[in-house]
């Protein structure tokens, strides 16, 4: 899903860049008021998530797709927002140092992997959450996400050659089916397994994490 | 910040473990071709026609600069190397998101990191 450089033009690069800007203020407010006991846990997970994507899964039609891990920190963290900031780190490191994803791409890969992903991921995980169990539930939120993040990233693919031709030939009809395949088939349903291991695993062994900082003081005290 | 918190040095063993295991993520797509989206700038213009992407060719190259390009030493192609070269990727990609987020944290939230 890391667009490289060259298939998005000027105007879309620049566009994405701009939208952005007030996800990353946000973010970095937002990691600034996050509670500390939470902050190593978010840092090994920027970690965590770098390597789930050099994990290349094959895709039956000769391709390959991977998962991110925005879901997850986005519900461990009980903040899409930080989520953002994570995801972000990764891919700027990715772009830079890896080749992987364009430069002049950043924004909108962090567009569609550390903000669509998570904040889709994270809301469906709320919503079912009380329906389902959190397991299921954030199974079931990490899967929609990256899906609706690779048809997002689709998208921009496929309205390139109506916004500026000469960049990625091929238009929607055929980018937003082949993106959305590789994620509903092998992304996926990995992201949905992981997803709902290490959540399972962190609420089972770290409860106290996710009691927010006053309960957790009086339970302290009691 | 509290990294000898137990649940972090848990999460630090799993990092090691998918370094480790990493390689498994390009010998199982070995002969899979690229990612959707992902060909490289001959392959595309090879498909389509080279005047049906004049623009993609020449922002194509705009970062030539990547010191480990494709996750792996340049050169390094048959299978034993590129897994290496993928190992030695994953670490030094670890190390910069830890130190990325670490100086990060430190300047947005000073006296939380001390803690």
């Amino acid at each position: 899903m890391h667009i490289p450089d060259g298939y998005l033009g000027p105007i879309t690069c620049a566009l994405f860049y701009l939208i952005m800007i007030p996800f990353w203020y946000k973010g970095i407010l937002e990691l600034k008021k996050l509670d500390p006991r939470k902050l190593p846990l978010l840092g090994v997970l920027t970690a965590f998530s770098f390597l789930v994507m050099m994990f290349n899964l094959p895709v039956p039609d000769g391709t390959t797709a991977h998962m991110v891990g925005g879901t997850l920190i986005a519900i461990l963290m009980d903040n899409p927002w930080v989520a953002t900031i994570a995801i972000s780190i990764v891919l700027i490191i990715q772009a830079i140092f890896f080749g992987d994803g364009g430069i002049t791409c950043i924004g909108a890969n962090c567009f569609n992997m550390g903000v669509v992903l998570p904040f889709v991921g994270y809301y469906v995980y709320k919503f079912l959450r009380d329906k389902v169990g959190e397991v299921i539930a954030s199974g079931i939120g990490a899967y929609v996400g990256i899906v609706t993040a690779a048809i997002v990233a689709g998208l921009e693919f496929g309205l390139q050659p109506f916004i500026e031709p000469g960049y990625c030939p091929y238009p929607f009809t055929v980018a937003v089916p082949a993106m959305a395949f590789a994620h509903l088939i092998t992304a996926g349903p990995a992201a949905a397994v992981v997803t709902a291991i290490v959540v399972w695993y962190v609420k089972k062994v770290r409860p106290d994490l996710f009691t927010s900082q006053n309960k957790q003081v009086s339970g302290v005290n009691a | 910040m509290n990294w000898q918190d137990p649940l972090v040095k848990k999460f630090l063993y799993v990092i090691i473990a998918m370094i480790l295991l990493c390689p498994l993520g390009i010998l199982l797509v070995w002969d899979y071709g690229d990612a959707w989206g992902e060909w490289g700038p001959e392959d595309v213009s090879e498909k389509v026609g080279e005047d049906k992407v004049s623009g993609l060719l020449h922002l194509a190259d705009i970062w030539a600069y990547a010191p480990l390009p494709d996750y792996n030493i340049p050169g390094w192609e048959d299978k034993v190397h590129a897994s290496i070269g993928y190992i030695i990727s994953a670490i030094v990609g670890v190390a910069l998101c830890l130190g990325a987020y670490y100086i990060l944290v430190k300047v947005v939230n000073p006296q939380a990191s001390s803690s």
